[in-house]
């Protein structure tokens, strides 16, 4: 620990971050083509997880920076989440500045040792989020925007309105816990905005909205990076008291919106619609396994389920989106007979599909299955029965997808488009997703990065 | 972490799956290399280290993480079943030789043969479970793309409700070594040395287990999947699903509900029991309904395994290795039935009764398989089929006669489903509309590979003490 001196080493990333977005806004005041702004983002993406990388061991715990395992994997996923949106992104110079500034909010939020840095990385990374959903030039992406602006707005009052009661208890910004009821409300209503975030039910019904009217690409973007952040923004929170009533609220509220995803899926034919309730039920999944965590005393090293399911779903969800932008299907209908015409895309999603739906030997089972062992460990039964149960209805689509697709026939697409990095993304994305699911052995690896034996 | 000769048996079905889906339009060569070369390892092994030796194959790998570790182990039973599989899987390949398939088809029966080796060779129960749920996606493809009219309902149906019961499996299995966990303190998997709870608690995952393992077998009243994905399915997929999958149910009863609970197993017996009597006696009465052939072999499988359970669950030396024994025979017998409705259906599209007759006169090769298979089936002495059933009732004479009755009467019923379909197919007059004509005898691949399965059902008939003495050998710490 070196407070003393400016922690420029954990900075690092957040300053390559900005770096990316000036020249990005430079670049945009001669005439750059898109593909040297996509390297521009990617770049700055990249040397920012290898800061993130080089640099994980440095731990700093000054008055508004705090640099920590939760810091540096939390950054991981971020950045990570967002090379699949940059290495396709449109748009321009603009898209890409606010892509850079979305990630530097998440970079903010995973760094900060105080209340009121979370709610500035907060804003910093939700900002971005509504301007580039109105970018889009879709039918209804304006309506979408103003839904996740007011959405997000709600949240951020909620953070702000708790964040005060905090302060009124304990007269402090930083990540304290309190001992007052005031505290106790207060890191409830945060907890809310963070739920907010996530798409946890209630609270989700901006969600399908925004993925629907965004492009897959972003979409992928927002079900993976924004969600991490949301859930490091999460149990930053929980952490502080993982005996309060939001922690103990996680379970009921997991499981509720992992069946209530589940079964709203099942209804959808727009894929977009689909794969937005889909990650509406995965992020319930990840809510129970917050919530087990919390019951089990919030340790850091518990946590590596948490982590391990985000990374496993950072690669499922942006393989389908991107998986979405190469077969160009918009409905259900237009995945009938893929498998024919194009036989290993349809592979590969397979792979993604029955992975998302946690069938053995892919990374998506074995994330579940960690989340599953953790309820079990924190006596969660009922939360488990429900999870069980939603797993069962999830199979419903996702397996009824690879039937569209394998079994099916149907007639090619005329508005099929070459998109062939988006074709090689979905390959690595399932190759990664199918990796993960062989090895056990990285979740220990895992828990023992973030302090504690396997 | 050094693999052995174990992680190899299911590694070469595995690997060569990968090459044949590569291999294009020589895939299904390199199918046929890859499980014959299964098999022979399976036979070279078993040779070289023996019935006593094949156990000292163990492999245990380094902890991976809370006690799970890559391990795998073989004994009599298990060894018996890895035979059943390759041996199954080789003559599926080859009973598909003339199939104008895709690569995918040959791979996807050597992956599945891969994790049904795994499953039965599988000693860490995280291992187990990730094998036992891998066999399900290659079976859904090999239903859903390459099977009859109602295929894609068959598939859907198949794998929903078998992952039902795979999460029952898995809450009970997630119970069982979090229960162990607080008993003793430590993280263990090793499905030899876990013991379940006493309470509710031991009783809720116990049921979760038989409830996991009861949809493979299938139990009735979960069997609903099986009629329909038996006779969608391809013949050699029906061959693979009855002949190998529905004993991974069974299997896990033997290996991890059984040793978990002796105590409660043995006390819930009546119960169990009469499970297993409802499913000799359902399936039989089902069986007898049918004017489908294939759908009636399904049906039969269901009053089969019912046998093997009677048997398992009186935990009597007779009963378990006469049930087990039961689970060999009724592959062998079932599987050259189904070979056998696929050939017809090859030959003339139809598989109803009614769409055939004195098929003797015209295929009298067919007739004679069909014959030997039908009487091991219906547990004609001098054949295999008798011993297992023989020795199952016997086992639960023992413990519960009134249960034995019912299986008897089982046997009574399974000669009166089977007898007339036989009867109807092969030596009745044929009726208007029928296709006997386009019926040709079979063909030397054909015979080759029913007579394979028929000298195996006699010398298992004949002398079947080697057989029963592997499977003892597996079974003496499970009795009472």
């Amino acid at each position: 620990m070196n407070s003393a001196a400016f922690p420029v080493a954990v900075l690092a990333p957040h300053l390559a971050l900005g770096l990316g977005l000036f020249a990005a806004l430079l670049a945009g005041m001669g005439r750059v083509g898109e593909r040297p702004l996509r390297v521009l983002v990617v770049a700055a993406l990249g040397a920012a997880l290898a800061l993130v990388w080089a640099w994980h061991r440095t731990q700093t715990g000054g008055p508004l920076i705090r640099s920590d395992e939760f810091s540096w994997l939390g950054q991981l996923l971020c950045y990570g989440g967002a090379i699949p949106l940059a290495l396709v992104l449109s748009g321009g110079d603009i898209s890409a500045a606010l892509l850079l500034g979305s990630a530097l909010g998440m970079g903010l939020l995973a760094v900060s040792g105080n209340l009121l840095m979370l709610f500035i990385g907060l804003q910093f990374m939700s900002l971005p989020g509504y301007v580039l959903v109105s970018r889009q030039g879709r039918p209804r992406s304006y309506e979408g925007a103003v839904k996740y602006f007011f959405a997000g707005g709600t949240a951020s009052a909620l953070f702000l309105m708790g964040l005060a009661l905090h302060y009124a208890d304990t007269r402090s910004l930083a990540l304290e816990a309190g001992s007052g009821v005031l505290s106790e409300a207060g890191l409830a209503l945060m907890g809310a905005a963070a739920l907010f975030k996530i798409g946890c039910v209630p609270m989700h019904f901006w969600l399908p909205d925004v993925y629907e009217s965004s492009s897959p690409e972003l979409a992928g973007f927002f079900s993976t990076s924004m969600k991490a952040a949301g859930f490091l923004l999460l149990m930053r929170l929980v952490a502080l008291g993982p005996d309060s009533a939001l922690a103990g609220s996680l379970p009921a509220l997991g499981a509720l919106t992992m069946i209530f995803g589940a079964i709203l899926a099942l209804r959808q034919q727009g894929l977009q619609r689909l794969f937005a309730y889909s990650s509406i039920s995965h992020a319930g999944n990840l809510i129970l396994g917050v919530g087990a965590w919390a019951a089990q005393g919030a340790r850091a090293a518990g946590a590596a389920p948490v982590f391990f399911y985000l990374a496993v779903y950072l690669l499922m969800s942006n393989g389908v989106f991107q998986f979405l932008r190469a077969s160009s299907a918009v409905s259900r209908g237009d995945l009938r007979g893929l498998g024919q015409r194009d036989p290993s895309q349809a592979a590969a999603a397979s792979a993604l599909l029955l992975s998302l739906a946690g069938i053995p030997p892919t990374g998506g089972f074995l994330a579940k299955f960690l989340i599953f062992w953790e309820l079990v460990k924190a006596g969660l039964y009922g939360a488990l029965a429900v999870a069980g149960l939603a797993t069962l209805v999830s199979l419903g689509y996702y397996l009824g997808l690879v039937r569209d697709m394998v079994f099916e026939e149907g007639d090619r697409l005329d508005r099929a488009r070459q998109a062939s990095l988006s074709r090689s993304l979905v390959w690595v994305c399932a190759a990664g997703a199918l990796m993960l699911g062989l090895g056990p052995s990285l979740v220990s690896a895992l828990a023992r990065a973030l302090g504690g034996g396997g | 972490m050094t693999l052995g000769w174990l992680s190899l048996a299911w590694m070469l079905p595995a690997l060569f799956g990968a090459a044949a889906m590569m291999a294009g339009a020589r895939a299904r060569g390199v199918a046929l290399w890859g499980s014959g070369l299964t098999l022979s390892l399976w036979f070279v092994l078993g040779w070289t280290y023996g019935l006593e030796g094949v156990e000292s194959l163990s492999e245990s790998g380094p902890v991976l993480a809370w006690g799970i570790r890559y391990a795998l182990f073989t004994d009599g039973l298990s060894w018996s079943l890895c035979g059943l599989t390759a041996f199954l899987t080789l003559l599926s390949l080859l009973s598909s030789w003339r199939l104008r398939v895709s690569a995918a088809y040959w791979a996807c029966f050597l992956w599945l043969e891969a994790a049904l080796m795994g499953v039965f060779l599988a000693r860490d129960l995280f291992l187990f479970y990730v094998f036992w749920e891998a066999t399900l996606i290659p079976m859904f493809f090999i239903i859903g793309l390459w099977g009859s009219e109602n295929r894609r309902h068959a598939a859907m149906k198949f794998f929903l409700f078998t992952f039902f019961g795979s999460l029952f499996l898995l809450l009970g299995l997630l119970g069982l070594v979090s229960e162990n966990h607080r008993m003793t303190g430590g993280w263990n998997w090793d499905m030899a040395a876990l013991t379940g709870p006493d309470g509710g608690m031991g009783l809720a995952i116990f049921l979760a287990l038989i409830l996991g393992f009861g949809v493979k077998v299938p139990i009735v009243p979960f069997h609903a999947w099986l009629p329909d994905a038996h006779t969608e399915a391809p013949a050699a997929g029906s061959v693979m699903l009855a002949g190998v999958m529905l004993k991974m149910g069974v299997y896990g009863i033997l290996r991890v509900a059984i040793p978990a609970f002796p105590k409660l197993a043995w006390d819930l017996l009546p119960w169990l029991g009469l499970l297993a009597a409802v499913n000799v006696i359902y399936g039989a009465i089902c069986a007898m309904a049918q004017s489908d052939l294939k759908r009636l072999v399904a049906y039969s499988s269901v009053s089969h395994l019912g046998f093997c359970l009677l048997g398992v669950f009186s935990r009597t030396p007779e009963g378990l290795t006469g049930g087990s024994l039961q689970l060999i025979n009724h592959g062998l017998s079932t599987g050259a039935l189904f070979l056998l409705v696929g050939f017809l259906y090859e030959r003339a599209h139809r598989r109803g009764l009614a769409d055939f007759g004195d098929l003797a006169s015209r295929a009298p090769w067919m007739t004679l398989f069909f014959s030997i298979a039908i009487f091991s089936s219906i547990g004609l002495p001098g054949l295999n089929g008798f011993v297992g059933e023989f020795m199952s009732l016997a086992g639960m004479t023992r413990v519960f006669a009134g249960l034995a009755v019912a299986g008897v009467l089982g046997v009574a019923l399974s000669a009166a489903y089977a007898l007339p379909a036989y009867q109807a197919v092969f030596w009745r007059e044929p009726g208007p509309g029928s296709v006997s004509a386009q019926v040709g005898d079979l063909d030397g691949r054909e015979k080759a590979i029913l007579w394979a399965l028929t000298v195996l059902m006699f010398a298992i008939g004949l002398y079947p003490k080697p057989w029963l003495e592997m499977i003892w050998s597996a079974m003496q710490g499970l009795q009472l």
